[in-house]
């Protein structure tokens, strides 16, 4: 049994055995992606590459067969570097957008296609879920918004942009009215407490999500009610009392306590307010003058803070919303509350504190004007609705065809992508090697699945796998070199060439090439 | 749309076979067939054979040789290989298509009468540019010849298909003395068939009875159409670009008329002749080339004769004749004297090393294919020589099968392989009739078949035609084009020796390996090796070609240098400009500038300079030749030629095209180079096979040598004055009005002003350079 070692670390297996294999045992990750379980390797993707000392140039992990006293370099700066131009390649061939350019376009990033679908599907429960994981106000947000989303949505390419922001307030609405409103599980508490100096949107956000983390939350607010600007600075014919005070009071009912008519550096000093809690987060708008002394810092107009991790320098204590930086939007301080919340739970957690994790997204920028009818294929063709009814509020059918406008121009499977996953681990940049772009297509025939050959990395896969499965027509490589495609023989259609083998095929494509249309996740094979 | 008439494919898959491992055949004969490849036809051949839709699909858009539309009555294919590239076969192909006015996006005129496409490499590098019109080839073709090139052809059409019918008469050689005729395929694209006719014709008429027979490729290609007149008493006289008319002349100044009425009406005729025509007809003498001339004996004298013995005496598929020159004398001893392990001791010793381009030792591979235990074995040649640039193998298929064939059935005992396979490419289609016709002699005079000679040894060859692939070259590829498959390369390991086609222990060789074999077992492995360098052994042949006064094909020692190919043998660069450098290996290798041309051509010395032996085409660029544009154009030969199975070929080479575009159009950026750089390192060490680790030596080498050019364009510069969107054309005070190059400017750019100064519209010129060429004040600049 031949003995090999990789980094360093020895290992003994089967004659025959890859260097794949061989890291297996070792646990040791090799990234794969066209490297398909119990089949012949296809040598395709070259992200598994690999240097054998003594060998020439880099080799597939997934297609060598290892000989006995074989030495394996798997980390080098060398290997790594042509891992990620392996990426970088692919990349630069890589048409469609892991996420919509809404979601970009929001400040907290919320998954606007996903909430949009759910609509669309008339599961409005767990689209406000959705909503939620990264807003903290929908309600309030659905009234006061800018909706910087729709001043980026594609459809305005075509005729107006998607209505967004009131879908989300149509959910939002919905859940508040509901008998129960969405409540979200709070994990069990940990023991730390933490400060939040500030009762307005980027104080309640922050408050929100950490205490579903499992810390105390105090929410400390000079004012007799909740709400900071919400409650004070914006009209009430705008931002109706009883609507902030529904959404404030569900994040009051996941345990959150509030501390109202106390200014800290008055009533009680920022000192003993560090000293009780073990996090602090500053969240109290802009700054007047000497508001800053009494909270520690040095006189400014705003307090200073890291941008990834809203910390500021004094250890412990972290800002967020417009006290760091006078931008008066509601969506940008529920966007910091969340981020900062972040920072803290690894903060307090004993992690490093990096804030939130930001995810390699692709972009394929403006639509050319022979794009645009393949997105449409997919979509209602109808104007953008206008509420009827009671004033700005969508009903439930207004919401529904309002929902069906949306050109779903985001990915399919942005979280099984292996390219994504790579790209974010070896740091791949996609615009390295700039280049025209290919036209953006989608093959739509078949029932459940949806084909984007602009996403495919010729790995062969899929055609393997049809094969296999004896399909009549199957799939094939049409072509040669750079303009290789995936097809159907004869022209045919995707439904014409998977009969049974389709899930199979969904399940390995390791891109978004081949996906289902509805975006749900195949069974594994 | 009528009704596809379908019986051809059934009587095709009738004739040929059901396995699946015929699918490149089938296609070849629909092709020819209907011109194209109908969807109907090919859901047709799925039904009645092995073959998927999938594969079939999947074959029939891989290779070249391909259509899936319709085409005109007949097919042009301008070669865009290396020399014709440097001659100008882009404006030969724009020319083309606008002289049969083919709208943007298509290749075909609106009679349907003609469809025009690029062709990877013809390998008539000589007739740089050459262009081959369904299976007539001409060469020097230039945009004004374009017009008489089509029609020449039309109207000879019909004259070919008869000449064809007419069967060879005959002679028997000897006492009477020769007429040599080389007819290979460039020697026929310049004439040498019209050459023969007319040598018919005027034996005829005289009534000489001496024979015209048809030999191999000489190798002075810029000299043809050749003739050689050997006397009964031995002498020969070497005649060189004769031409038809001439045929006449020079039979009678050696051979006087038979019979007196013969001899009457030839001595009439003659004086009618010179009375009539206008001009003075000068003795034919001024034809004659000697031997003993400095050209000849330069392109000659230097040259070792191994892979292409018997150069120019034989005829190519004269079985006899090869037999009375030593052929099957190796064979012979192979099977009788030498037992296998000793046939592998002696091409050891000869050190042999494979003419591929790797250069591997021969004798290794035939050891490893040999240890392997396994019931069937395989033989393989491998006739596709791809590289533009290069024609070697094409003239050695053409005029020496035999020898190839030798050294293949000596090889394949050697092993133990029983069957073979010779994959020659579809561009080469008289090379092809040419092995099948000696196979097929071979076979009847029991040289290939059962008890081959008299021994218990018996082999079978079968010809594989490619269908337009470079990258079947490859082992692997090539492999698994005989199969029936797409031909995308494996990883090795395994190697061919150990799981070859059909997964079995194969041998596979390149054509020059196997046809020095018979040489090195009929005079002694220490001969072979007492010529050439310590490492590399024996000869090589080059294909020379390009900017050089007497291009052809040659084989001289390993060891010699390139400054004595160049400026000894090939007569430096023509037209008076200025050597610049030497592309070695084509599309794998690299260049070699000016001041290191003394280096030694052998494999290790061109490997450390960045270049590479390859196949063996030389291809010597000028002044005028852009070092950016020599390697953007290989590099775009190796793009469109990926198989595209690997990211590194695939993706990369087209991202380092992308640069070298930007490059040559002006837009280039300050950190290319680097990138550049960068790129290609990343593709040589992480491609899958050989095409791929290769594509970037071009880039790589004419980096190395020539980066003040590259970072010329970078400033929007083109200092050899080619790429187009660096250079204006302007007319300088030089001119005399006589509105030539208006005459000629294809796009109109030049207004027509008698007596004035021309001027040039630089929004419609498209520096094609005619109006330069043809300016008989040479006021036209180029900056």
């Amino acid at each position: 049994m031949p003995r090999i070692t990789i980094d360093g670390r020895e290992v003994e297996v089967d004659a025959g055995a890859t260097i794949l294999d061989a890291a297996r045992k070792l646990d040791i990750e090799i990234p794969t992606m066209c490297y398909l379980r119990s089949h012949e390797a296809t040598t395709s993707c070259m992200v598994c590459v690999v240097k054998v000392a003594g060998g020439n140039g880099l080799v597939p992990a997934c297609g060598t067969p290892v000989r006995d006293g074989m030495q394996v370099e798997n980390a080098s700066e060398e290997v790594l570097d042509a891992r990620r131009s392996a990426l970088e390649l692919l990349l630069s061939d890589h048409v469609g957008d892991c996420v919509g350019p809404c979601v970009m376009g929001c400040p907290a990033h919320m998954d606007i296609p996903q909430m949009i679908r759910q609509i669309a599907a008339g599961r409005l429960s767990d689209a406000i879920a959705t909503v939620k994981q990264d807003i903290a106000l929908p309600a309030v947000l659905g009234r006061i918004c800018p909706a910087p989303c729709e001043n980026v949505c594609r459809r305005a390419q075509h005729d107006q942009a998607v209505s967004i922001c009131l879908l989300k307030r149509h959910v939002a609405d919905v859940d508040l009215s509901s008998d129960g409103p969405y409540t979200p599980k709070c994990a069990t508490p940990k023991g730390k407490r933490v400060a939040i100096i500030g009762a307005g949107p980027a104080g309640l956000a922050a408050a929100y999500y950490l205490q579903q983390e499992g810390f105390e939350c105090v929410v400390v607010d000079e004012h007799d009610e909740p709400g900071g600007m919400l409650r004070y600075g914006v009209s009430e014919s705008e931002l109706p009392h009883d609507i902030l005070k529904a959404e404030i009071a569900q994040i009051e009912k996941l345990g959150v306590r509030f501390r109202l008519g106390i200014r800290v550096g008055k009533a009680i000093s920022m000192e003993e307010v560090r000293k009780q809690f073990d996090a602090v987060f500053v969240a109290v708008g802009e700054l007047k003058e000497g508001d800053a002394e009494t909270l520690q810092f040095a006189a400014a107009d705003k307090i200073r803070v890291d941008g990834a991790t809203y910390a500021t320098d004094l250890p412990g204590v972290f800002a967020g919303g417009d006290v760091v930086r006078r931008r008066r939007m509601t969506v940008r301080a529920v966007a910091d509350g969340k981020e900062a919340a972040r920072s803290i739970a690894q903060y307090l957690t004993g992690q490093e504190v990096v804030g939130p994790e930001k995810r390699f997204n692709s972009r394929m920028g403006k639509l050319a004007e022979s794009e645009m009818p393949v997105f449409l294929q997919s979509a209602s063709l109808e104007p953008r609705t206008k509420p009827f009814g009671i004033a700005s509020t969508f009903s439930m059918d207004e919401a529904r065809a309002e929902s069906l406008r949306c050109l779903r121009c985001d990915c399919r499977k942005p979280d099984a992508c292996l390219l994504r996953q790579y790209a974010q681990a070896y740091g791949a940049r996609q615009n390295r090697y700039k280049a025209d772009r290919r036209f953006f297509v989608q093959r739509t025939q078949h029932p459940d699945v949806i084909y984007e050959p602009g996403k495919c990395i010729d790995c062969g896969i899929c055609i393997q796998i049809a094969s296999e499965a004896g399909e009549a027509l199957g799939l094939t490589f049409v072509g040669r070199g750079f303009d290789v495609r995936v097809a159907v023989p004869f022209d045919g259609t995707l439904a014409d060439g998977l009969r049974v083998a389709a899930e199979r095929c969904v399940a390995a494509c390791p891109t978004g090439a081949l996906a289902f249309k509805d975006g749900r996740e195949p069974s594994s094979p | 749309m009528e009704e596809l008439d379908l019986k051809f494919v059934d009587q095709t898959v009738d004739r040929v076979g059901t396995g699946a491992e015929k699918v490149l055949e089938i296609l070849q004969a629909l092709q020819t067939h209907y011109g194209y490849l109908p969807t109907e036809a090919l859901q047709r051949v799925c039904e009645l054979t092995e073959i998927a839709p999938a594969t079939i699909t999947g074959v029939s858009t891989f290779y070249d040789q391909f259509r899936h539309r319709p085409a005109g009555r007949h097919i042009i294919h301008v070669c865009v290989g290396t020399a014709c590239h440097v001659k100008g076969a882009d404006q030969v192909y724009d020319e083309f298509l606008r002289y049969l006015s083919i709208p943007d996006g298509e290749d075909t005129d609106a009679q349907k009468l003609f469809t025009v496409e690029k062709i990877a490499c013809l390998g008539c590098c000589t007739l740089a540019p050459a262009v081959q019109i369904d299976d007539v080839t001409y060469g020097h073709l230039t945009r004004e010849t374009v017009p008489k090139v089509l029609n020449d052809f039309l109207k000879h059409a019909d004259a070919r298909a008869a000449h064809h019918r007419k069967r060879r008469r005959r002679w028997k050689a000897g006492a009477v003395g020769e007429l040599r005729v080389g007819l290979g395929s460039c020697c026929v694209a310049r004439g040498s068939g019209r050459l023969n006719e007319a040598l018919d014709k005027a034996l005829a008429e005289t009534g000489v009875k001496v024979p015209v027979k048809r030999v191999g490729c000489v190798g002075m290609c810029h000299q043809t159409p050749l003739l050689e007149v050997v006397l009964p008493n031995g002498e020969s006289s070497l005649y060189a670009r004769v031409q038809p008319e001439d045929a006449k002349a020079i039979v009678l100044r050696h051979f006087g008329a038979r019979g007196p009425v013969r001899k009457v009406r030839t001595k009439v005729s003659g004086v009618l002749d010179r009375l009539l025509t206008d001009e003075n007809s000068e003795p034919v003498t001024r034809y004659s080339i000697h031997v003993r001339d400095r050209a000849v004996s330069d392109f000659l004298g230097h040259q070792i004769h191994i892979a292409t013995e018997h150069c120019g005496h034989i005829d190519p598929t004269d079985l006899d004749e090869y037999l009375a020159h030593g052929g099957f004398q190796a064979l012979q001893k192979s099977l009788r004297e030498f037992g296998p392990e000793d046939v592998i001791a002696q091409i050891e010793r000869s050190g042999l090393r494979g003419r591929g381009g790797a250069g591997f030792p021969t004798h290794l591979k035939w050891s490893a294919v040999r240890a392997q235990e396994a019931e069937v074995k395989y033989v393989v040649c491998n006739g596709d020589e791809g590289d533009p640039g290069a024609f070697m193998d094409r003239m050695l298929m053409e005029s020496y099968p035999y020898r190839i064939l030798e050294g293949m059935v000596i090889a394949a005992r050697c092993v133990g392989a029983k069957e073979g396979y010779l994959y020659i490419r579809a561009e080469y289609p008289l090379a092809i009739s040419r092995v099948n016709e000696a196979i097929e002699k071979c076979a009847e005079r029991g040289f290939l078949g059962d008890n081959i000679m008299g021994s218990d040894f018996s082999l079978r060859l079968k010809i594989v035609a490619g269908a337009g692939a470079f990258v079947c070259g490859e082992e692997t590829a090539l492999m698994a084009s005989i199969e029936g498959r797409r031909g995308m390369p494996k990883l090795r390991p395994p190697y061919p020796a150990v799981k070859g086609l059909w997964s079995r222990p194969t041998l596979i060789n390149n054509v020059e390996t196997y046809a020095a074999v018979s040489w090195i077992l009929r005079n002694g492995a220490d001969a072979y090796a007492a010529i050439g360098t310590d490492k590399s052994k024996g000869t090589k042949v080059f294909a020379l070609a390009g900017k050089v006064a007497r291009g052809g094909l040659i084989e001289v020692p390993m060891g010699t240098s390139i400054r004595q190919i160049v400026d000894e043998i090939g007569g430096g660069v023509a037209g008076g400009l200025r050597f610049k450098a030497v592309q070695v290996g084509g599309p794998s290798g690299g260049c070699i500038p000016v001041g290191s041309d003394n280096l030694s051509v052998d494999y290790e010395s061109l490997t450390a300079a960045g270049a590479m032996m390859g196949s063996g085409g030389l291809v010597v660029l000028d002044e005028t030749d852009c070092m950016v544009d020599i390697a953007r154009y290989f590099l775009q030969f190796t793009q469109n030629q990926s198989c595209g199975k690997c990211t590194f070929c695939r993706i990369g080479t087209r991202r380092m095209l992308d640069i070298l575009d930007r490059l040559c159009a002006g837009q280039g950026k300050a950190d290319d180079l680097d990138e550049l750089q960068h790129l290609a390192e990343m593709i040589k060490k992480g491609s899958l096979c050989g095409l791929g680790k290769t594509a970037p030596n071009p880039v790589l080498s004419t980096l190395r040598y020539f980066r003040e050019e590259y970072e010329a364009h970078i400033q929007k510069r083109c200092p050899a004055g080619k790429c187009k969107a660096l250079i204006t054309y302007s007319i300088t005070d030089d001119c005399i009005g006589c509105t030539i190059c208006a005459q000629h400017c294809p796009t109109g750019a030049i207004e027509m002003k008698p007596y004035e100064k021309h001027e040039i519209d630089p929004n419609k010129c498209v520096r094609c350079g005619t109006c330069k060429s043809v300016c008989p004040a040479d006021a036209v600049r180029v900056e």
